[in-house]
This record gives C-alpha cells, structure tokens and sequence, in this order.
C-alpha cells in the first residue's frame, strides 16, 4: 500500500515583497496517525521550505503560541490531529481578527496591552509579609475562581469573537475572564482598581453573548460566562445601596 | 471582517437569528402604542386591526417572542451566579426556575387580560 499523505494549505504572507497574502499547499507524508498540524508545519519548514514562519512552544496545549485558523476554526495546532481532517486537505490560516505579521505569525500587541489593562495579578491594599506564611484558602474559594485561571492566553476566543472582529476596541474574553479569576480570588482586593476597564462601555457591555469564545476554548475556560456574570454583578454594585463594596 | 461572517458557523448564524428576532417584536410593540394613542381618543379614534395579514404577523412576533424568550432563558443557568447559605445554586435549578416563572407569569397576564376584557 501507498505511504498516506495530507495535503496541507498554508497562508504565505512577507510584507517586504507580498502586497496581500496567498495560499500555498504542501504535499507531506502522513506516516504516524498522532501528528498533529503543528507536526505537518513543522515537517514542512524541516524538509520543504524553510521560510514558513508561524508560533510553537510547548507542543502540548500548555504555552499558547500555536494557536492558528484550521479549516476555518481557531485550534492550537498542536492539538489538532490531522487524522481527524484527512484524506481532506488541511488549511490552516493565522488567527483571525489579528494583523499578519508574516505567514502565519500575527500581531498579539493589541491583546497585550488589553491584558494589561485588567491587572491579571492579586493586588492588596496591604502586602502581606513573606514571614507570615502562606495566604490559606478553603477549596470553596479555589473553586470560586479556578476554571478561568485555565486560561493560557492563546488568543483563540479573540479569532473566534465576531464582536472583536467588528471593533477591535472591545477589551475581549480573556481579558475579562482572567479579570474575574482575580475579582473572585478571596486574596485579591483589586476590584476597584479593575471595574473602570472590566465595566466601561468597551468593556462587558461591548458582549452580545454569541458564546462562541467559549466553545474554541482549548482549556474549557468559559469566558462567555465570566462576561455575562460580570455584567450582572457590576450592574447590581451600581443599583444596590450595599452594592459599592470592597 | 466579511460581511457572510455569521454565515460561516451554525452557531455564528443562529446568534444572528436570535438577534434579529427583536426586531418584529420592537416592530409589534410600536403597533401596540400606537393603538394606545388611538385609544385615547375615545371610542370612535380606535379602529383595531382585524385583517388576517395582521393576525399572522401577530403569530410570527408571537413565535420570535417565544424564540428569544426561550434562548435568554436557557442562558439563565450562565449568567446568574447564585449562593443560598454559602452553596452555589446549581445552573439547572436556575433555568428551571426561570422558565417556571415565565410560565407563571404568562398565566397571571392571560388571566388578567381575559378577566378584564370580560
């Protein structure tokens, strides 16, 4: 019998000689049924063309960076099997609603500084001194929080937001998820330090809850729900006389 | 973005729908004041519509009404983020207890419209 093979379609894009990006396919052997697209690229830039730029790191859905569009859906390629895809060909495009660098490398810059802005860090208003040991919490208060910590800044739920796609001022869903994993955290005390970006008009109320940020989820974040339940909490600190709290 | 973006995933589309059901019921809800303002000039200002065009484009905002009621009702259990004595309540009982609600709620509005136009 034949050795299999895939045929993988990958955007091509140097801003120094390319006036808009093109696509270009590879034909590469499909020998062992656990490679993943990121294998496939990989084997590309090894043996065909080493030209072709794009993210990895880690190779097991841990760092963020292979995050990619294919077949039209945000995957972490290195978590996309290509015997799921084959005998079809496999295309795989940069992210969505991101600027191409080149290839299949974008331009993260805007979802760094919107990341920033939330302050993902527990803020105190008194640091608590190293010598006074570790800051206990119940496994109740974990759980609390603890789903949107999963987050690995992969940037998947940004490409799959039409919201963010339409208007890129919208801060996004990991943004705000990873903002409530901190205004959840029974040691952060930042709440008031993050409501004026979480709950400005660019903010939660910028969601129309399509919820599709949390079906690409690769780390079953559900960054739909921390929106929507920002919403309702931010909306009941403004109406309720107890609600301007710490 | 291309402008078949919410053609391009079923889930993108059925957004798009679930959006657009508010625009006949914001249509309907116009009709209605309008035949409040009618009624306010007693009697002989206010002419109910009666023609079969407007009683299928009553059942088509009544089925979009329905649609959209069910699909924010059903996201209930997401949204609401409830503890009774330290527990989170869990998403199901929410959205149980949401569409109970609507279902009281319909009845009493059925009731008082049948009641008061007796």
């Amino acid at each position: 019998m034949a050795d299999k093979r895939i045929t993988i379609q990958a955007t091509r894009f140097d801003p120094e000689k390319d006036e808009k990006p093109h696509m270009q396919s590879y034909d590469i052997p499909f020998a062992d049924e656990s490679m993943v697209v990121l294998d496939a690229l990989n084997h590309i830039k090894s043996y065909i063309d080493g030209s072709l730029s794009y993210r990895w790191s880690c190779r097991m859905g841990i760092c963020g960076s292979c995050g990619m569009m294919v077949n039209g859906t945000p995957k972490l390629t290195c978590n996309a099997f290509l015997r799921d895809y084959w005998p079809h060909k496999v295309v795989v495009e940069p992210l969505n609603n991101f600027p191409v660098i080149r290839d299949l490398v974008i331009d993260m810059d805007d979802f760094m500084h919107k990341l920033k802005s939330v302050k993902p860090w527990i803020i105190r208003k008194q640091e608590i001194p190293l010598g006074a040991g570790p800051h206990r919490q119940l496994p109740e208060q974990v759980t609390e929080f603890r789903q949107f910590s999963e987050c690995i800044n992969c940037m998947l739920c940004y490409s799959a937001c039409p919201v963010y796609g339409l208007d890129d001022k919208f801060l996004g869903p990991a943004a705000i998820a990873l903002a409530r994993r901190y205004n959840l955290d029974s040691r952060d005390q930042g709440l008031k330090e993050r409501l004026p970006v979480i709950a400005d008009s660019e903010g939660v109320w910028e969601c129309s809850f399509v919820g599709e940020c949390s079906v690409v989820c690769p780390k079953g974040v559900d960054p739909a729900k921390a929106i929507q339940q920002t919403k309702l909490d931010t909306t009941l600190r403004f109406t309720l006389p107890y609600g301007n709290r710490d | 973005m291309p402008s078949g973006w919410w053609l391009r995933k079923r889930h993108y589309f059925l957004y798009v729908v679930r959006e657009f059901t508010a625009l006949p019921m914001a249509l309907w809800l116009l009709w209605l004041l309008w035949d409040i303002k009618s009624a306010g000039a007693g009697a002989s200002g206010f002419q109910p519509p009666r023609g079969i065009g407007f009683v299928a484009f009553s059942a088509v905002c009544l089925a979009f009404a329905m649609y959209h009621s069910y699909t924010f009702l059903k996201l209930a259990g997401v949204i609401i983020h409830l503890k009774v004595f330290d527990k989170p309540v869990p998403p199901g009982v929410i959205v149980f207890t949401m569409f109970g609600l609507w279902a009281v709620a319909s009845i009493v509005i059925m009731a008082l419209l049948i009641g008061l136009g007796r």
